[in-house]
């Protein structure tokens, strides 16, 4: 076991942070990367808060999962299957669709509310290119675990409408995945989105 | 999370750092660089420093003895002949699981005419846990420990050079793939689905250790016969052991199981032909030979006692769930 000190890949700066985050920011270049199994580069967007924010600012970390969707048949007791598809651009049986994961530990129930959340009603933000100064929370899901919870997500949000899943036959097919800091502001009921 | 950490020192300003089982990125608490842990191929080992004394575990075989169905006069006759430390290593994992699992379950309903309906219930359950798996990395030949059940201890390589090790001879892909076998099972067993129509489940392995555990050897002597049990180097515990039985034990399992499944079988055929219900004779019937069946196999295997991960333990637990079953299905077929 060796233990070395993090330096920036674009600028070799050392990294400073004072949480743990398997995503490392560099405080000069402000370029991040990650460690998974080798040294990578990401490309990221910072989402620019409402004017109206107020509270405590902090961003979050999202994996935006831009994947094709394919369903070759359903059965549901009980129910219809249409909501997944009114979110999916494209012909009746497929098409393109966001997927939004996020990154930062949380509980399953809050995991699943807010890729829910996200990926039934995509964001619209413009974006800025630094953190201005909020809080950036630590990211523990890796780029490639989010292509997998990206299923997930897509059978969950089925699966949670009238009726009771019985089969479904689909494909999904991730072509891009991009890291993406949201705004929120913390609150007495915890996180809430300050888009 | 298991309370585990590895004490090493910042090579940026040489403050000394803590780094939890499983991370392999750590802040310096005193110049805040970020630090990275390159392990040996990905995987983290740690080591626990042993705890217990040779007396402790001494003391602690003794007063095991003294439990459970053990020959009565073990704590008098037995006489401990060595105690010894030893580390074993250990994978250990936690693996996430997502996913969902979709099907029906099937109840039956039988109406006052006799006439049976099933009614299928359709059923949909997430999953989305974390599950900790361990395993021994070495054969632990008659040890009888197979997994780990303490993760909480000090974390040293202190003792490394005084205490015999054993060395990893399993592969971290194998354990990795345990871990996945053991997670998606016991995702599937807390979905309670039992006919699965859909299933789409997700495993993601989180974090790999090795650990190294210290274990003491105790074996002693019992009427010219050697036994041997092992005893935790952290809680001081008995892990597992080999014990005398005792003759008298035996013989009143045998007398009394044969005693109380031939009465309850006897007593349920009387009772179903006097109330004019075949099912009643015949349902006490088997529980009379279950009974009878547990009674035989106390007396032919009460001769030892056996506590731990042994391998011809869980055989014996296996063949004896099949045989039972056996009986089960040839009653079955009686009806």
């Amino acid at each position: 076991m060796r233990v070395i000190q993090v330096k920036c890949p674009q600028c070799n700066s050392p990294i400073q942070m004072k949480q743990k985050d398997s995503l490392f920011l560099c405080g000069q270049c402000n370029a991040i990367h990650v460690r998974d199994g080798g040294i990578e580069k990401l490309d990221y967007e910072i989402a620019e808060f409402s004017p109206s924010a107020q509270g405590e600012k902090v961003y979050m970390p999202f994996w935006r999962v831009y994947a094709s969707f394919v369903i070759r048949s359903k059965n549901v007791e009980g129910g219809s299957m249409f909501k997944l598809m009114s979110f999916v651009k494209g012909s009746s049986d497929g098409g393109n669709m966001f997927i939004y994961i996020p990154a930062s530990e949380m509980d399953p129930d809050n995991f699943k509310r807010m890729a829910t959340q996200f990926t039934s009603g995509p964001p619209r933000y413009s974006t800025r290119l630094n953190f201005g100064g909020a809080g950036r929370l630590p990211a523990v899901v890796n780029k490639k675990d989010a292509a997998e919870l990206a299923d997930f997500v897509v059978v969950t949000m089925e699966a949670e409408q009238p009726g009771v899943l019985q089969r479904l036959d689909y494909t999904l097919t991730v072509n891009d995945t991009k890291l993406v800091y949201l705004p929120f502001v913390r609150g007495a009921s915890g996180l809430m989105p300050a888009l | 999370m298991p309370d585990i950490s590895v004490g090493l020192n910042c090579p940026t300003c040489g403050g000394a750092i803590s780094i939890a089982e499983g991370e392999n990125a750590v802040n310096c608490p005193y110049c805040s660089s970020v630090l990275f842990v390159e392990g040996d191929q990905g995987v983290t080992t740690i080591a626990f420093k042993n705890k217990v004394a040779r007396d402790s575990a001494m003391t602690s075989t003794q007063s095991w003895w003294r439990r459970g169905l053990k020959a009565r006069d073990l704590p008098k006759t037995g006489k401990v002949i060595e105690t010894y430390p030893i580390y074993l290593p250990f994978w250990r994992t936690s693996t996430r699981v997502a996913g969902w699992i979709c099907g029906y379950e099937e109840r039956r309903h039988t109406d006052q005419k006799g006439n049976v309906k099933v009614e299928r219930i359709p059923k949909e359950s997430m999953v989305l846990q974390d599950y900790s798996y361990s395993e021994i990395a070495c054969d632990p030949g008659d040890l009888g420990i197979r997994s780990l059940r303490n993760l909480v201890g000090e974390s040293s390589f202190a003792d490394f050079e005084m205490i015999p090790t054993f060395e990893a001879t399993t592969s971290k892909d194998d354990a990795v793939v345990h871990a996945k076998t053991d997670a998606v099972s016991k995702a599937r067993s807390s979905a309670r689905v039992p006919h699965v129509t859909f299933e789409r489940l997700h495993v993601f392995p989180r974090a790999l250790t090795m650990i190294y555990y210290p274990v003491w050897v105790v074996r002693y002597n019992y009427r010219d016969r050697m036994y041997m049990d092992t005893v935790d180097g952290i809680t001081g515990q008995v892990l597992s052991g080999r014990a005398p039985g005792d003759p008298l034990f035996q013989s009143l399992a045998v007398t009394g199981g044969s005693s109380l499944g031939g009465l309850i079988a006897a007593g349920s055929i009387i009772y179903g032909s006097s109330a004019d219900d075949w099912r009643i004779g015949l349902a006490g019937l088997a529980v009379g030979l279950v009974v009878l069946f547990l009674a035989y196999r106390f007396f032919r295997h009460g001769s030892e006692r056996i506590e731990g991960e042994f391998k011809d333990k869980k055989a014996t637990m296996a063949q004896t769930l099949k045989q039972v079953q056996g009986v089960a299905k040839q009653l079955e077929g009686l009806r």
